[in-house]
């Protein structure tokens, strides 16, 4: 088992993103959280990092930049990809969710074009991402999957994908995509065939700029406010068929999007950790320098207990999210391992900045306290990529094989 | 044992309740947005006796008699069921203007009561950490120091202090005139008019300290008695209007080929949520009876322990209750469309000003076993 140890790579990774979340991320984060704006300038400085918007389209190892074949360059060796995506997740959320999920919000678009794509559909999703676009920002993609009336039950999808000649038309609502307003090209789902249910589900990469195509309002949100969530709408949006995913070859159609969710909820996990991680840090510090009639703080149980708490859920919370990492590096089936470390990790990053706030009292009131928008932060991580409830079914269900109600 | 409310608590309940149904739920999304009440709050809840309640007929208020604090904890559940920003604001006048009366100066009731007479703000702050520094000079005080942030002390005239100088407790009147006043607007109680005061040296003259030594020990019990059950009746109020709008949606709200109310996982959710609300508002409602019915020291002692056990529930329930109306709601509750997202956001005080309640408590039961 080597998920206790991190090797040089990882540690690495971890070394350079940490310093990267105090140095630059953490400066700037309650900037962004009270403007609501995405940190444009910094995920330019982020490419530099190796952190570019189609790394997983590239098939690359994030940040160091060589092919993930395997180690030793063996393809059937253990990969490290998954590994490296929870380390750098934790370490980025570390400085801010919101501005982790801003550098990484393309990501949830790429990964299907990397799964399911052609090398032609690879090309075109680079193509679009190329350059800056019209605002000078860099370029960003969007993943258009939830609709107002879809949220858990991703197989209700009701945007429809019509066929006329070799477009398909686009018709339907999009709901809570993150990039939705700025991204130069979304990763958009609808149904080729109503009557077929899920199996007609299909990804189609559509350009911004595209008649039809209309970016919607945008939404101000409890947390993770440095990331934009907006609605997308399409009205007959043509888009042809060659942008179709893994057009011309079979597909498992909703399943693929589903397996594309498993593969991400361990980074998702990391990141609710390096959430918990921050307020238990900020309250580490705090209680080092504090007295309480007298008595240092730290000598307190009252509050050294409740650190000790912290600190215990904290680990496990890592151990669980680098496990059902490391089962994804080894081509193990990681499904229930992904959701037991997606659920722990939403619990313990909402139970650890709960109680900091409540240990830390009047002080975490004033406005731009961190830990209070880490509190904020924290919530979204029990309800997107599958909620609380979603990841106990999975779970239940690899257990019993049905599924609870 | 009657849990039966009289006909003056059911007119008074029933009489907030209406003004929350129809106005507070009416403005308290806007009033989050822009971190403001609406300028006719004051107005609207003036008409139905908020602001004054607490200050004697004689000097410009409408209490007549006893206060109840039973009726007080009533309102508050209804309030805190609208809007707990401005339920903090037409609740704040009522430790100072009680505190002031029963143990103020002639001077320091006058200042108060002609302030507040005149549509001002008095607010209640705790230095649960010592963070102030008070020092005695003869029969007067000199503080310096940050107060808050606290809500109304935005535009305040007055705050009533507890603190300490080295050797003793004191309670004291302090106008905000004699520091530094600055609004702030956290993402709590946005429609609070919250503040902070800072105070550097300021002089409190003789006539303006309440109590010191063994009285303020006793005043400031009795104040944080009244203080912590209107809170706990309060969060019960925020408790229950989470669960409200969870419950609604949920309904509506279709998912796997039925209403999400149906799933198990979320009607635990929402069981468990109302069953801490019922206890909390039932905690806070004795609680305000025993500090009605506080004659010595030991019924004294009784209603901070029942207020104070009531407020370290009602924390946790309130915490609870609104954190997983969120998580009912899933991406509907994490946006501001919806109500619940602001309930988050404003549960977090009731466990967070004055002081950790749990903390308190410890710290009590060591100091009587002399440790």
């Amino acid at each position: 088992m080597d998920i206790f140890h991190d090797n040089p790579m990882l540690a690495g990774v971890r070394q350079m993103l940490g310093a990267f979340a105090r140095q630059s991320i953490r400066p700037i984060a309650t900037k962004h959280d009270q403007e609501e704006s995405m940190p444009w300038d910094l995920m330019k400085m982020a490419q530099g990092f190796g952190m570019t918007q189609t790394a997983v389209v590239d098939g690359r190892k994030a940040l160091t930049g060589k092919d993930d074949e395997g180690e030793d360059g063996n393809a059937k060796k253990p990969k490290s990809q998954a590994r490296l995506g929870v380390a750098g997740s934790e370490e980025l959320a570390y400085g801010c969710a919101g501005i982790c999920l801003a550098i990484g919000g393309s990501g949830l678009a790429a990964s299907p074009v990397a799964r399911m794509g052609t090398e032609e559909q690879k090309q075109e999703f680079r193509r679009l991402l190329k350059g800056d676009d019209e605002q000078g920002h860099i370029r960003v993609a969007a993943m258009a999957l939830s609709e107002p009336s879809t949220g858990s039950d991703i197989s209700g999808l009701s945007t429809t994908a019509r066929p006329d000649g070799d477009h398909y038309v686009l018709n339907g609502h999009k709901q809570w995509i993150t990039n939705g307003q700025s991204a130069s090209v979304y990763v958009v789902w609808a149904n080729t065939d109503p009557s077929a249910g899920r199996a007609g589900v299909r990804g189609f990469i559509v350009a911004r700029g595209t008649p039809g195509l209309v970016p919607g309002r945008k939404e101000t949100k409890l947390g993770i406010r440095a990331s934009e969530t907006a609605q997308v709408h399409f009205e007959d949006c043509r888009v042809h068929k060659d942008m179709m995913l893994g057009a011309g070859q079979s597909s498992e159609g909703l399943g693929d999007t589903k397996k594309m969710l498993d593969s991400t909820r361990p980074m998702v996990g990391a990141q609710a950790v390096g959430i918990a991680r921050a307020a238990y840090d900020y309250l580490v510090e705090r209680v080092q320098g504090g007295t309480m009639q007298g008595t240092p703080l730290a000598q307190h149980q009252r509050v050294a207990f409740e650190l000790a708490e912290m600190e215990m859920e904290i680990q496990a919370a890592r151990a669980l999210v680098h496990k059902a990492a490391w089962m994804a590096d080894h081509n193990l089936d990681n499904v229930r391992m992904a959701s037991i470390a997606k659920a722990y990790g939403a619990r313990v990053a909402q139970d650890v900045t709960s109680r900091a706030l409540t240990l830390l009292g009047e002080e975490a009131l004033e406005p731009g306290h961190p830990v209070e928008k880490w509190y904020r932060d924290a919530k979204i991580y029990d309800i997107f990529e599958g909620t609380g409830q979603i990841q106990r079914r999975i779970i239940a269900r690899s257990i019993f094989g049905v599924n609870p109600t | 044992m009657d849990f039966a409310l009289d006909e003056e608590q059911t007119l008074i309940a029933q009489t907030v309740r209406r003004f929350v149904d129809k106005d507070v739920r009416a403005w308290a999304a806007d009033a989050d947005r822009a971190g403001a009440a609406p300028p006719r709050l004051h107005a609207v809840a003036g008409d139905l006796g908020f602001f004054l309640d607490a200050v004697p007929e004689a000097a410009g208020g409408l209490l007549d008699g006893a206060y109840s604090h039973t009726r007080r904890a009533l309102r508050g559940y209804e309030l805190g069921r609208g809007c707990a920003g401005m339920a903090a604001l037409l609740e704040t006048n009522v430790e100072p203007a009680l505190a002031v009366s029963r143990w103020g100066s002639a001077e320091a009731q006058r200042a108060l009561f002609e302030s507040l007479a005149g549509g001002g703000l008095a607010v209640t702050a705790r230095d649960a950490r010592g963070a102030l520094d008070v020092v005695r000079e003869g029969e007067a005080l000199r503080v310096s120091g940050k107060v808050g942030p606290l809500p109304g002390l935005g535009t305040a005239t007055h705050v009533l202090l507890a603190a300490r100088t080295g050797e003793e407790h004191v309670l004291a009147l302090v106008p905000t005139s004699a520091g530094r006043r600055e609004a702030v607007t956290p993402s709590a109680w946005r429609a609070g008019a919250w503040g902070t005061l800072t105070l550097e040296s300021a002089a409190v003259p003789a006539s303006m300290v309440l109590a010191r030594g063994a009285t303020a020990v006793d005043a400031i019990t009795e104040v944080l008695t009244w203080w912590k059950a209107s809170m706990a009746a309060r969060a019960a109020g925020v408790a229950t209007a989470a669960m409200e709008h969870a419950r609604k949606y949920a309904e509506e709200r279709v998912q796997f080929g039925q209403p999400i109310g149906r799933f198990e996982s979320l009607i635990r959710l929402r069981d468990d949520a109302d069953t801490g609300a019922a206890a909390v508002r039932l905690m806070a409602f004795h609680a305000a009876w025993l500090a009605d019915r506080v004659r010595d020291a030991t019924s004294r002692a009784a209603a901070h322990d029942a207020a104070s056990r009531a407020r370290v529930l009602a924390g946790d329930v309130v915490d609870r209750a609104t954190i997983d109306a969120v998580q009912i709601l899933g991406g509907y509750g994490f946006v501001n469309d919806y109500p619940v997202e602001k309930l988050m956001r404003d549960a977090r005080p009731f466990a967070q000003l004055l002081g950790d309640e749990r903390f308190d408590r410890i710290l009590a039961v060591r100091a009587a076993q002399g440790a």
